[in-house]
């Protein structure tokens, strides 16, 4: 750690998902809040050894949806019903069914986008910067480690106190992340 | 089970109180049925077949759940398969014999039966000889017939499964169930077609077979999922039970929800865009007085209001959720087969000055078959006991990747080492 | 309510017997760092020899596409052989016919993890990237097949010079938005599968260019926790969405035939047997695709043999799901009585082009019934030609329900024949070259394989597993 610049935070590095597992469920009970574990793949029981809650994401991918159907029923009433009516086949200018393929295509394709965006505006991606992606050892947070990162910008943030939390969960190696 | 619903400690259910309910329905529906056959053989024959049709919805529905289950190697439908055996073997000889005053009534029941002359009329003359009165009575006892078969023989191996835990008796399964999905859809779609859509026997469609299908497993999902709530109350269950069987029967409702939604739609569609007066006419006679509005309500109720009450995933773990969406599917699918088979009596609408003895007979049949059940239930062990997939359905921890392992579920478990462990079936 | 088990008595629990075990879905205990080596390999190294081999002739035939297409554009649709009474001629049976493949992609990445079958995770990516290149491949035809392809625009909701609406009362205007719905959705959850695995190539990328391109489409994807919460959760509800998407987009194509009156294409069991058939004949490409690749890339410890048998069982299901459709069929037009349909039926089976119905019954109906058995599905060279018949039969199938029932309608005045032209083959030829140039480019510079999700599946993986640093666990004794 260089003295001058504050760094970005304490990484420590583990071996197994569980030894992560249980870090991570130390650290939310000693209650930080800027804190993140990182893993080449999703671990499931992870959000609740992080104390994570049920994510937002649906209600992006809702709201899509229904502007979806609304605007897929909206359009046909307006073109076909109302702006230039043409009577084709004795069917009714209007029909809800006639009209429910196309009004469902689109609350799929409003509500697909909206997961997507949702996720990537939940999780302010993209992001191309990242003090963590600049770290050397930190590639393998994709590969085969398991990392846990305590930001100094918490207010828990002790250097002494998290460095031997982190020690006692059993991390394999400490390291401090540049900002 | 950090989120379940129940409270570990409380004491199991107590259902002495609830034990004379078949009784009191075998009874009541009795009395009511058979006065209804004194006042008019016409309509009780009618509302029989409305109720028998309900009940074979459930039995073949268990049979499915059944076949299926050997057929993709399931896992954790183990501890619920045993109960839906018993459910199929109701088919044969219980549903066979219930089937007996529609066979006696067939005649008045089923307008083709009673044409002078069936070279004359072309929908009866072209459908010769499969509706003649030996074709029809052969192909009924062809469906029982296979019915009994295969749901007798299903739950003999399983059962002798309970005594061996040889592994023989799951290839024998798999393979009764590889062979018997081929005559399960046969016969499922000939007593379809025989039974209710030869009450209009101008009409035609292809996809009525599926129609009866996939509303017949909607009801036998949201069944299954009382009975394995209760079940469990009652700790018959509780101990092999998992919160995945919950999780996974109110996903298949859901998803049956949306694929019976889907096939009716697209029944209805396509006979109204292409507007064929030989299909059509079906659904003018349904959109008659009353029977519009139990269109409707088949529509929203049957689809729009369970379709939204199973959304979400934490409510398909909260009984006191789940229970009143399950039995308002026993009503939506008894309404959808009186929309399909009351307008051939009752043209102009539902036939309320009728609707006790409608009940009546749901009540008898519906005691008979609980009672059955019920005995069968007792008498057996209460799920697969040495099932090879037995561990894999109680959620331990399984050196493969499996269903229960991964998942939003997961996001419930604690560490195998770090309290609740993985041995949580056992205590 | 007491069984012959008291309840709270003590379950025995014992793991299944050896026979009954379950298999791993990755062989021999590979370790999470394997898996990104292997996949990653296929994209690090030069060339192969097979890919150039493969790539060439792939190229030659888009090239070859493209020369159709601007004949066709320049002359008109003439040049091929669609002529009344057969209008819809190889053009929409193609265009059935991938968009039909493109299904099993959708299927195995959005149904099969609704169903949580956690084996798709190894055939996934590359079953998507298959839909998405089936699906640009299928639209080629239905914009040609207009004729006059500069008023292609018409199609889409413009105000055009007539003050014009498109007429949504017309199922080939609800096609235009199942395919194009269809299409940006696929490409909308492929892209985000991608993300992690594009983090993985960026982290082992040698050089600028490599890490440049990986780093902008990872878009600074880090692995966090806090992030795959929210990306799991959107990956379910895409999975949710596509599902229902997926079973519209074909039976939207099926309403094409369904909503007319036309014998042999009116039928209201339509819908879900196009979804079951488009099943079907998806999964015989994706075998015909990955039990060469699995070779050739060395992934058998990936992609499995239990993969290749649990997908020749669902080739099995939907193939029996369209068997019982033909049956119905045949059966409700002799059962209607209308003496229009029993002849559009008897006339495929015994007219001029009956062996081209028996051809569909035998490789759609009859073949993949091999399957029921375990010796076939673990012999890989049978398998894969089983696989290629199941794509033949089902062309087949597109074949008899279009030219068939078109080229006999109520009139015996109307009656024709139809022969497709040169044109017409070597445009379908073409899309072939563009298909495999789009996968053989996928697989040279995407991850075919969704790394994150098969290390998931792995037990070194999973937290509550010894293998992932549990203390207790794995089957009690």
């Amino acid at each position: 750690m260089s003295e001058g610049a504050k760094p970005y935070g304490l990484l420590a590095e583990f071996d197994t998902p569980a030894a992560l597992m249980h870090a991570a469920e130390k650290v939310r009970d000693a209650g930080y809040r800027q804190w993140d574990v990182f893993t080449p793949y999703p671990v499931h029981g992870m959000d609740k050894a992080m104390g994570l809650k049920n994510s937002r994401v649906g209600w992006f991918s809702f709201l899509g949806g229904s502007t979806g159907f609304a605007v897929g029923n909206l359009m046909i009433w307006f073109m076909n019903r109302f702006d230039y009516p043409i009577p084709v086949g004795g069917k009714p200018l209007f029909s809800p069914f006639s009209a429910f393929p196309v009004a469902y295509e689109l609350t799929i394709l409003l509500g697909a986008f909206g997961a997507l965006l949702g996720m990537l505006i939940l999780n302010r991606l993209p992001r191309l910067h990242h003090p963590l992606l600049k770290h050397g050892r930190f590639k393998l947070a994709t590969h085969d480690k398991f990392f846990l990162v305590i930001e100094t910008a918490d207010a828990k943030y002790q250097p002494e106190q998290t460095r031997q939390l982190l020690e006692a969960a059993g991390s394999a190696r400490l390291e401090w992340v540049e900002d | 089970m950090s989120s379940s619903p129940h409270i570990p400690n409380a004491p199991p259910l107590d259902l002495s109180r609830w034990r004379q309910v078949p009784n009191w329905l075998i009874v009541g529906g009795a009395a009511g049925a058979l006065l209804g056959l004194v006042l008019s053989p016409r309509q009780f024959g009618y509302s029989w077949l409305l109720a028998f049709m309900f009940f074979l919805s459930l039995a073949l529905g268990g049979l499915f759940l059944v076949l299926v289950h050997h057929l993709f190697d399931a896992g954790w439908s183990v501890p619920i398969r045993r109960f839906c055996e018993h459910l199929a073997c109701l088919l044969a000889p219980w549903l066979a014999v219930l089937f007996l005053p529609i066979a006696v009534l067939a005649p008045t029941l089923y307008g083709w039966m009673s044409v002078a002359d069936p070279h004359a009329d072309h929908a009866l003359h072209a459908k010769w000889p499969l509706f003649t009165k030996p074709a029809w009575y052969a192909v009924t006892a062809l469906c029982f017939g296979v019915w009994w078969w295969l749901s007798s023989r299903l739950r003999y191996w399983s059962l002798r499964q309970d005594q061996t835990g040889a592994p023989e008796c799951t290839y024998k399964m798999r393979r009764y169930a590889g062979g018997g999905i081929f005559l399960f859809a046969l016969t499922l779609t000939l007593a379809a077609i025989l039974w209710m859509k030869g009450l209009m026997y101008h009409w035609f469609s292809t996809m009525y077979g599926v129609y009866y299908f996939a509303a017949s497993v909607w009801l036998t999902v949201a069944t299954v999922y009382i009975i394995t709530m209760v079940l469990k109350r009652t700790r018959t269950l509780e101990a092999v039970l998992h919160e995945h069987q919950f999780y996974f029967l109110g996903s298949l409702l859901f998803a049956f929800t949306v694929f019976y939604a889907y096939i009716h739609f697209s029944q209805y569609f396509i006979i109204w865009n292409a507007n064929v007066p030989e299909e059509t006419f079906w659904y003018v006679i349904r959109e008659q007085g009353t029977w519009f509005y139990v269109g409707l309500v088949i529509i929203f109720g049957h689809f729009f209001v369970p379709f939204l009450a199973l959304l979400r995933i934490d409510l398909k773990l909260t009984f006191g959720w789940m229970l009143p969406v399950c039995l308002w599917a026993w009503a939506m699918h008894y309404l959808d087969l009186a929309f399909n088979i009351l307008p051939v009596a009752h043209p102009d609408g539902y036939p309320w000055q009728w609707a006790w003895l409608d009940l009546a007979c749901t009540a008898l049949i519906g005691g008979l078959l609980a009672k059955a059940w019920l005995k069968s239930l007792h008498r057996h062990p209460p799920y697969p006991l040495r099932d090879p997939r037995l561990a894999e359905a109680m959620g331990h921890v399984h050196p493969v990747a499996s269903p229960i392992s991964g998942g939003e579920m997961d996001e419930t478990d604690e560490l195998a080492d770090a309290g609740a462990d993985g041995r949580r079936g056992a205590s | 309510m007491a069984g012959a088990v008291p309840p709270g008595a003590e379950v025995r629990v014992i793991g299944p017997p050896q026979e009954l075990e379950r298999v791993p879905l990755v062989a021999n205990q590979r370790s999470l760092a394997w898996v990104s080596d292997r996949v990653a390999g296929i994209v690090e190294g030069r060339a192969p020899l097979w890919w150039w081999v493969a790539f060439v002739p792939s190229v030659v035939a888009l090239l070859l596409l493209g020369a159709m297409l601007v004949y066709q554009i320049s002359t008109g649709v003439g040049v091929w052989g669609n002529n009344h009474p057969v209008m819809w001629g190889w053009d929409i049976i193609n265009f059935v016919w991938w968009i039909g493949i493109g299904h099993a992609g959708t299927l195995i990445s959005a149904i099969l993890f609704l169903l949580r079958q956690r084996w798709r995770t190894a055939v996934n990516r590359a079953a998507e990237a298959m839909t998405i290149f089936a699906v640009m491949c299928a639209g080629i035809y239905p914009a040609l097949h207009v004729g006059r392809i500069w008023f292609d625009w018409w199609l889409f909701p413009v105000h055009n010079s007539q003050s014009l609406w498109p007429q949504f009362r017309s199922p080939l205007m609800w096609d235009v938005f199942a395919v194009s719905t269809y299409f940006t959705v696929s490409v909308l959850f492929w892209y985000m599968g991608l993300i992690p695995d594009l983090a993985v190539f960026r982290d082992r990328a040698k050089t600028k260019l490599r890490k440049f391109f990986y780093g902008l489409f990872a878009l600074g994807w880090t692995g966090s926790n806090r992030h795959w919460s929210n990306y799991e959760k959107a990956y379910l509800i895409l999975a949710g969405l596509s599902t229902p998407l997926v079973l519209s987009v074909h039976s939207i194509v099926s309403l094409d035939f369904a909503v007319s009156q036309l014998p042999g294409w009116h039928t209201t069991i339509f819908p879900p047997y196009f979804v079951a058939g488009a099943i079907f004949s998806g999964f015989g490409m994706v075998l015909t695709l990955l039990i060469p690749l699995r070779k050739w890339c060395h992934l058998e410890d990936i992609i499995t043999q239990r993969h290749i048998d649990v997908m020749c069982k669902v080739t099995l299901a939907t193939g029996s799901i369209v068997g019982y459709a033909y049956g119905m069929e045949f059966f409700i037009a002799w059962y209607s009585g209308s003496p229009y349909e029993r002849f559009a039926f008897i006339n495929r089976a015994m007219g001029p082009y009956a062996w081209g119905y028996w051809t569909m019954i035998f490789c759609n109906v009859v073949a993949p019934q091999l399957f029921w058995s375990r010796r076939i599905r673990s012999n890989l060279l049978v398998v894969w030609i089983l696989s290629i018949v199941v794509n033949v039969g089902m062309w087949f199938e597109r074949f008899v329900i279009i030219v068939i029932s078109l080229h006999r309608d109520f009139l015996a005045a109307n009656w024709g024949h139809y022969l497709p032209t040169w044109v017409d083959v070597c445009t379908y030829l073409g899309t072939f070259g563009l298909f495999f140039t789009c996968f053989l480019l996928f697989m040279r510079f995407l991850p075919m394989i969704a790394i994150a999700e098969v290390k998931g599946v792995t037990p070194q993986a999973d937290p509550h597993h010894p293998l992932g640093g549990a203390k207790s666990g794995g089957h009690p004794a």
